[in-house]
């Protein structure tokens, strides 16, 4: 039913000719016309991956992945957009009609398992290849290990020199019964190596061999994807149906935000643990617990590579000087630009907007030779040269310049001409009206665009890890990403803590000013309608 | 000081926003520039200001030519209809901001700006921001600031437009008292005709860039010189009917095809020299009921004022509205006799739309 | 950051504006205006020395065989080598697939992530509880804010191999077979960035779709529509020019941006596996990956995006029709 029929349903009750249908047909009308449409999409969605566009991209030898990547979109895709529709359409019976709504249900499930019929006859392959690990030959328990029963023609296992009769001991050092063994090879992921110790006629020798995919494993993997995959969109549509409706934009948004949340509680937990698994704290020995305060001891202790406080006072000061900077030079120019007549306004104006969306961060190369003829100034070069923390700040502020002037332009353009006008009739000129008018009315547009600048400037990575050498000038995230690259044991959770560390000042901003972030992209815009 | 306009022009772009402006302000005057919306007294009143360069023409303030002049060097006040007030700064600071510009002491400031306020009547709320104030103490406060400062020249751009009704009579009877008191030549913007009647010396009638008229508000009134005065100034405005006049005797016939109207006055002699079509323009109030009128009509649509009632009568496809009392208990679809009074007549040229008795 | 200067909304205005500006054009006769200049001055020096300088001088480079061998940073010493690199880069057979990549990435991650998460997050968020909706959209903005190497390590964990990784962990946890980063190597590549940019279509969408009147929602709603129908016949549509924003902005962030991946792959595992445009423009000429840094040759393939980049910024502003929007200045100089 579109809006169209809705506002010419009342007439429609007026006229004594038309026949209105009982709203339950209505309804049933309206879910069947639903459920075929979907059917028929998702039928079509299958006929194009299966045989149009996997072999189209086989032919032209592009990443697999993207198949996989379209099959995981339509497998993560498919039940919520076929629970929508269905349960959309059912929500409103729920209440009344539960015994309808139960009905919708089966058919939202029966659909869903007709989904996942198309979807194995389309995707036969994607689903082979998430095959169980083997080591392509089967084993029978003796007393003395675990006997190779066959080994599959050519396979990498017959390769190493494998034959029927070997008996397998031990994996490395570790002895081992055929029980162990089949749990190790399940759950090792694929292409492990697994370095047996086989015993031959009384001999003994090491034998490397991989684990792949084994072709009869897949089919019941297979099939018990996918009957857990319809438990649970079966699942999805009853919790849709029973829970009540405003709960699910809740559920959705959760769902989607797990990775991050996730992400974040593991950088909470590891800066507070010796080792994490996933996000538990372990010891050690691998056992829960190891709880510890030591992961910060990088606060007061001096490292090979020098204090974090040394990072920290050049982060701030990258991201001060280019917050000050930028509050001045944008609103300045954003100024000019959106108030003052000139000639040249427009060629500026489009100018910035160009640049706006000009691709800076490839320009390193050239900016480099800048920055190094900046350098060989007399008195100044000293300071805003290659590797000089002045240098760095200032390719940060032109880098951030295209966006502050826009965006103060926005505010710039909000501001009452009249009250401008009046103050130039008061007496001032265009500067102080600048600075004495004007500026106090933009406030929040100042607040919005030191909050991003400082944010960008403290996180930067790129521009001081390329202008910069050696630790002098390092800031926080370019110690962090030396620390991630060292070639000896990386101290994940001593790194979480620091990682956390420089987030801290981040976080607090976000606390206190999360409004002008979120209003950063649109606060611009309101001017120029 | 005198404000002096010649062959003032302004465009923007392809728009003419003012087209050849002559005028001439007498130190002291009040003056009003009337129009409807868009019509160019703005744009005017900001080239008086200096925020708009002329595209042509001269400025002259006494007899110095102000057209490259800055505005902070007119010594001018004006008064804008969003008030304009700064809203960082307090009631206080914004009547001081003119003097500050100026360097005047602090101790200078706080004198005058409190002498401004209290002129104003808003020597209580120095200490308060602009958007704790109404928008009648809005006004005043703007009003303050603009006169703090002593200016040769008052600039008005429709300063009452964002007032309730009642509060736009008191503030206009202030503005007009204090302009007298002060004698600060003044020149005030509105589309508001009541405004620029009651309160101007002298009004400039201003339409699409072009100044129509520009005289006193009795002249304007009584002796509108074009059409388009006539019909814009007076509320409600002037009938104006198709008419063909002829002497007959000593009378003259007014008529149509739809009436027939003889009349014995003097305006009515000289339109009957001009043979041919005319326009003849009466105001509501000069169309009166009468028993024995000669005309005759069915009333169409009854507008009650209050104490008069203003009623649409259909003669013929013409349509004529006249003012009458209350007591007539007029009501639509009565059959009305009126009749018209002679003396007041206006007679228009139809080819050039100018008054054949003023010129 | 991840979309280079990240972007402004004054687009999305820009488009709103589009449609609603009526104002005549007037082609400005503006005078030189020695204040204007002294206001714009600051913004014209760096805009000279780091957008115009650099413009100009990796159109020089891109035409000699400067390498970290034979540096100078003398302009006049360069050997100059006409279109050789461009040849060299057009014959390249890792270029081919490094383009491959790059299309691939900006269009996966852009119609999953950019648009589609944002439009669908921001679609509900509008719709529930207002407090709540801070807080979603709060959180699905914290990976903007995250320094990039945090972020980056956040996920390295997230994809580690058991018994570290978060996901293995879950994986194990309902017995599924672990995996590793380096098979779903591009799936992770596109939501590592993804999560970065939706938040940016997600400010905007929610600003647009706040700023829709009251009084069409609610005749909507008194016309019996359904959340669905509203969506589909009163948002969406009125969503068109924010989604052309965001569309066109978004490709040119997606296209230029490399931090991340740098950061998460550095291009591989595999041999160019994850390598995209403009990370082997820095490959080439700023890290040491084959030894020799190819200045020249790394220039070439920045060129190419310089030039793209110019040209979608043109044609934005041809979209966006930039002239209707340069309101004159309503004070004049004198
Ligand atoms: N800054 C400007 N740019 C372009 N056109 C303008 C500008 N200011 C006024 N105009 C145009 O000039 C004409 C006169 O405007 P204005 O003086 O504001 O009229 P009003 O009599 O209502 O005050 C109008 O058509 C208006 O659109
Ligand atoms: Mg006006």
């Amino acid at each position: 039913m579109n809006v169209d029929e809705t506002l010419s349903a009342p007439l429609a009750d007026l006229s004594p000719t038309t026949v209105v249908p009982p709203p339950w047909l209505k309804m049933l009308i309206q879910i069947a016309r639903n459920c075929l449409v979907v059917t028929v999409i998702l039928a079509l969605l299958a006929l194009v991956f299966g045989s149009i566009l996997r072999p189209a991209l086989e032919a032209v030898n592009v990443n697999e992945e993207l198949t996989a990547l379209l099959s995981w979109l339509l497998i993560a895709a498919i039940p919520p957009a076929l629970y929508l529709t269905v349960g959309f359409t059912a929500r409103t019976l729920r209440n009344a009609h539960p015994a309808r709504a139960l009905v919708v249900a089966l058919l939202a499930a029966t659909l869903v398992y007709g989904a996942t019929l198309l979807w194995n006859a389309a995707f036969p392959a994607a689903q082979a290849a998430q095959g169980q690990p083997s080591l392509e030959m089967t084993f029978a328990q003796a007393d003395s290990g675990v006997v190779i029963e066959s080994i599959v023609a050519g396979s990498a296992a017959e390769q190493a020199g494998l034959r029927v009769g070997d008996v397998i001991t031990a994996i490395r050092r570790e002895s081992i019964d055929l029980a162990a063994l089949q749990s190790r090879i399940e759950e090792e992921p694929l292409g492990t190596p697994f370095r047996l110790r086989v015993q031959r006629d009384g001999e003994e020798f090491q034998v490397t061999v991989n684990s792949i995919a084994s072709a009869t494993g897949a089919g019941n993997a297979a099939l018990s994807r996918a009957a857990a995959g319809r438990a649970v969109a079966l699942v999805v549509t009853a919790v849709g149906l029973l829970v009540p409706f405003n709960w699910l934009p809740y559920l959705l948004l959760g769902v989607t935000l797990l990775p991050l949340l996730l992400g974040y509680t593991w950088l909470i937990v590891a800066t507070f643990s010796q080792e994490t698994h996933g996000l538990l704290p372990v010891d050690s020995t691998g056992s829960l617990g190891g709880l510890t305060l030591s992961n910060w001891d990088f606060l007061t202790e001096v490292s090979r590579r020098g204090s974090v406080w040394t990072y920290t006072l050049n982060s701030f000061a990258i991201a001060v000087i280019m917050t000050a900077a930028l509050l001045v030079l944008c609103s300045m120019a954003a100024y000019a630009l959106s108030r003052m007549e000139f000639r040249g306004r427009r060629l500026f104006l489009s100018f910035t907007l160009i640049l706006h969306g000009f691709p800076a961060v490839t320009l390193l190369i050239p900016i480099y030779l800048v920055l190094l003829n900046l350098g060989a100034l007399p008195i100044i070069g000293e300071y805003i040269g290659f590797n000089t923390l002045g240098g760095i700040a200032l390719v940060e502020i032109a880098f951030g310049m295209p966006f502050g002037v826009w965006l103060m332009k926005g505010f710039f353009d909000n501001i009452s001409w009249d009250m401008e006008r009046s103050a130039l009739i008061d007496g001032a000129n265009r500067w102080r009206t600048f600075w004495e008018i004007i500026l106090p009315q933009i406030r929040p547009g100042l607040f919005a665009l030191g909050i991003f600048s400082f944010v960008g400037g403290w996180n930067t990575y790129l521009i001081p890890a390329t202008f910069s050498t050696g630790t002098r000038i390092a800031n926080l995230p370019v110690y962090i990403q030396q620390l991630l690259g060292e070639t000896n044991p990386i101290n994940w959770n001593e790194i979480a803590a620091i990682g956390l560390f420089q987030m801290i000042p981040i976080l607090i901003l976000f606390v206190f000013a999360q409004e002008y972030l979120l209003n950063i992209y649109s606060g611009g815009s309101k001017g120029s309608s | 000081m005198k404000v002096d306009i010649e062959q003032l022009n302004k465009s923007f772009g392809t728009v003419v926003a003012v087209h050849d402006l002559n005028l001439d302000i007498r130190a002291g005057e009040f003056v009003a520039f009337l129009g409807p919306s868009g019509c160019g007294k703005t744009t005017t009143l900001l080239m008086i200001a200096g925020i708009y360069k002329p595209t042509g023409g001269v400025i002259r303030f006494g007899e110095r030519v102000v057209n490259t002049v800055q505005p902070r060097d007119r010594n001018i006040g004006m008064v804008f209809q969003s008030y304009a007030l700064y809203p960082h700064m307090s009631v206080f600071e914004n009547i001081a901001y003119p003097l500050k510009l100026k360097g005047v002491s602090k101790d200078e400031q706080r004198v005058r700006v409190q002498r401004s306020a209290d002129v104003m009547g808003i020597g209580d709320l120095l200490h308060r921001r602009p958007g704790q104030l109404s928008g009648g103490q809005q006004q005043r406060v703007a009003l303050g600031r603009a006169l703090v400062k002593e200016p040769d020249v008052l600039l008005f751009d429709e300063p009452l437009s964002n007032l309730d009704a009642r509060l736009r009579l008191t503030m206009r009877g202030e503005i007009k008292a204090l302009q007298k008191r002060l004698g600060i030549t003044s020149i005030y913007v509105t589309h508001d005709q009541v405004e620029a009647l009651t309160m101007a010396d002298r009004i400039a009638v201003m339409n699409e860039g072009l100044l129509e008229a520009y005289d006193t508000p009795d002249d304007l009134y009584d002796h509108p010189k074009t059409l388009f005065i006539a019909s814009f100034v007076g509320n409600p405005p002037m009938n104006i009917l198709p008419i063909q006049a002829a002497l007959e005797g000593d009378a003259v016939i007014l008529q149509n095809d739809a009436l027939r109207l003889p009349v014995r006055s003097e305006r009515a002699l000289k339109a009957a020299q001009q043979h041919g079509d005319l326009l003849m323009g009466v105001r509501p109030e000069d169309v009166t009921l009468s028993a024995d009128g000669a005309l005759c009509g069915e009333v169409f649509v009854v507008e009650p004022l209050g104490r008069e009632d203003m009623i649409d009568v259909r003669i013929g496809q013409h349509r004529l509205a006249a003012l009458v009392t209350t007591e007539k208990r007029i009501r639509a679809g009565n059959r009305v006799r009126l009749d018209i009074n002679a003396d007041k007549l206006q007679f228009f040229d139809p080819a050039s739309k100018r008054s054949i008795l003023w010129t | 950051m991840h979309c280079a200067p990240t972007a402004t909304g004054t687009f999305l205005g820009m488009g709103m504006a589009a449609v609603t500006t009526t104002q005549s054009k007037r082609t400005s006769s503006g005078r030189p205006n020695l204040t204007a200049y002294l206001f714009l001055m600051p913004a014209v020096v760096l805009v000279v020395l780091f957008f115009l300088i650099p413009t100009i001088l990796v159109l020089y480079i891109s035409m000699t065989n400067l390498t970290s061998a034979n540096f100078t940073a003398d302009i006049a010493q360069m050997e100059f080598i006409g279109f050789a690199n461009f040849t060299t880069l057009f014959n390249d057979q890792f270029a081919q697939k490094i383009l491959f990549n790059t299309l691939f990435y900006v269009l996966v991650t852009m119609a999953i992530f950019n648009v589609g998460a944002s439009l669908f997050v921001s679609l509900l968020t509008t719709h529930i509880n207002r407090r709540a909706s801070f807080v979603f959209r709060a959180l699905w903005l914290l990976p903007r804010i995250t320094a990039g190497t945090v972020y980056i390590m956040m996920w390295r964990r997230m994809i580690a191999d058991p018994p570290f990784g978060i996901l293995n962990q879950a994986l194990g946890a309902v017995g599924g077979t672990p995996i590793t980063g380096s098979e779903y190597v591009w799936t992770f590549v596109v939501i590592v960035n993804g999560m970065i940019g939706m938040s940016f279509g997600m400010v905007i969408f929610t600003a647009a779709i706040e700023s829709i009147s009251k009084d069409i929602m609610n005749a909507a709603l008194v016309d019996g529509s359904t959340m669905l129908q509203r969506i589909r016949y009163i948002i969406l549509p009125l969503l068109r020019w924010p989604l052309l924003f965001v569309i066109s902005y978004q490709t040119l962030s997606l296209l230029t941006s490399y931090e991340q991946i740098l950061l998460l792959t550095n291009g591989g595992p595999g041999l160019y596996q994850t390598e995209v445009w403009a990370l082997t423009a820095y490959h080439r000429a700023l890290s040491n990956y084959f030894g020799n840094a190819q200045w020249g040759y790394g220039s070439a393939f920045a060129v190419v995006l310089v030039v793209i980049g110019v040209l979608l910024a043109a044609l934005y502003m041809r979209v966006f029709r930039f002239r209707d929007l340069v309101a004159e200045p309503k004070i004049e100089t004198l």
